[in-house]
């Protein structure tokens, strides 16, 4: 009887982080994937980087959804850390440690370009750090409002 | 606590919308970007022959285009270096156009007294381009291209048809013949010397040339000489000739016969 209650109790718990889950899920999606697409053609990405578009699509909307569903408790905030380091990988892989090279044939030529990016990179990496670093405080937080709570119900 | 957390939330939340703002603004303006190359032009001047690389950037984008320097490099097919050049723009601001020019300079007296054979044989030359510019004062680009120039000889397939005499018995009638394969016309004078098999001055002749470029030249050449002299003629021998130029001069040994 008490487990029945508790999986009630769970399930109602849970549908509404399910509902904000699916509908951030699919608002990322939309901002990441769709939006771009309108804005920029999508053969305007050079080759290989339209797998790399994909990609981070399918990481941002992953991490959108797992969050939101994990809100309010502590692995909402694990996965948030989780999000910050993915993206601090997937950002240096795709952009080859800030340096892009590309090898472009035009008609009877071979056009090579390499785009130094280490700039833009390093901004990227120091605002998924920040994003970290605030994740880790919220987690800081909820933890001692947790302990909180429990010496306050002791 | 939760002020901390709150100004990193604001922090980070304007910082992504400043980077998203200016990924989107800097593909926009890549976009706008309107680089167009005009007619490769070929011209003389004094002893260089000049290839002139027009170009014009428009740059309707959001950001400046700063410290773009254009080099190119003109090898031969063995990679010695013929000329370099370098053309630099300070700045494009966004919202402006320019238009420019880069010069490819060639000393072609120097070239052909190095490389005679490229004067009567057909060739070719490598280009290599480099380009480096400063986007949004914060992103540097390189791009370098690498293509093949055909070099046409001025003097191609040069060669003497059968020397005669006149019946005067002393005009020695030279066929000369060439093909100008090269971008550019050729206006100067071509002297010839005539040395029989025993390498005795036969005769010796001028005339004037004006070929214009990727136009053949079939003339006989008229000498004068004695008539001692021209009984020194045989039916093979060597001709000297010494084509002078204003971009450069050139000697060629033929035989005939």
């Amino acid at each position: 009887m008490v487990k029945e209650s508790s999986e009630k109790s769970l399930i109602r718990k849970m549908v509404p982080n399910v509902f904000k889950a699916a509908v951030w899920g699919i608002f990322t999606y939309m901002i990441v994937s769709y939006l771009p697409t309108l804005l920029f053609p999508i053969d305007f990405l050079p080759f290989g980087y339209n797998q790399f578009f994909d990609l981070f699509v399918g990481i941002v909307v992953f991490f959108a959804v797992i969050t939101n569903l994990f809100s309010g408790t502590i692995f909402g905030y694990a996965f948030s850390i989780a999000r910050g380091l993915v993206m601090i990988i997937y950002f240096i892989v795709a952009f080859n440690g800030g340096i892009i090279s590309l090898t472009m044939p035009m008609s009877e030529v071979t056009v090579n370009l390499v785009v130094d990016v280490k700039a833009f990179l390093t901004i990227l990496v120091l605002v998924n750090l920040l994003g970290i670093g605030k994740s880790l405080l919220q987690v800081t937080n909820f933890l001692a409002k947790k302990v909180e709570a429990n010496q306050l119900n002791q | 606590m939760k002020q901390a957390i709150r100004a990193l939330t604001i922090a980070t939340l304007i910082l992504w919308i400043l980077l998203i703002v200016f990924a989107i603004t800097a593909v926009y303006s890549v976009m706008n970007l309107d680089i167009d190359f005009g007619e490769t032009q070929f011209f003389p001047s004094n002893e260089d022959v000049v290839l002139s690389l027009p170009f014009f950037i428009n740059n309707s984008g959001y950001y400046d285009i700063s410290e773009l320097n254009v080099t190119t490099r003109v090898t031969d097919y063995n990679g010695t270096l013929l000329a370099l050049s370098e053309t630099f723009v300070p700045l494009v601001a966004s919202g402006s156009n320019v238009e420019t020019v880069h010069n490819i300079s060639i000393d072609l007296n120097d070239l052909f007294m190095e490389y005679t054979e490229i004067l009567f044989n057909d060739s070719s030359f490598e280009l290599d381009a480099f380009i480096a510019l400063n986007f949004a004062h914060a992103i540097p680009v390189q791009m370098s291209i690498n293509m093949t120039i055909p070099w046409g000889a001025p003097l191609s397939n040069l060669s003497i048809g059968e020397i005669f005499v006149l019946s005067d018995n002393r005009t020695v009638v030279i066929p000369v013949s060439f093909e100008n394969h090269s971008y550019f016309d050729i206006v100067g004078t071509m002297q010839l010397e005539v040395y029989n098999d025993v390498d005795e001055l036969v005769t010796s002749g001028q005339t004037d040339l004006d070929v214009p470029s990727y136009y053949g030249y079939n003339e006989p050449v008229e000498a004068y000489s004695s008539l001692e002299d021209v009984l020194k003629l045989t039916e093979s021998g060597k001709v000297h000739l010494v084509f002078e130029f204003p971009m450069f001069t050139a000697e060629q040994w033929i035989t005939y016969g």
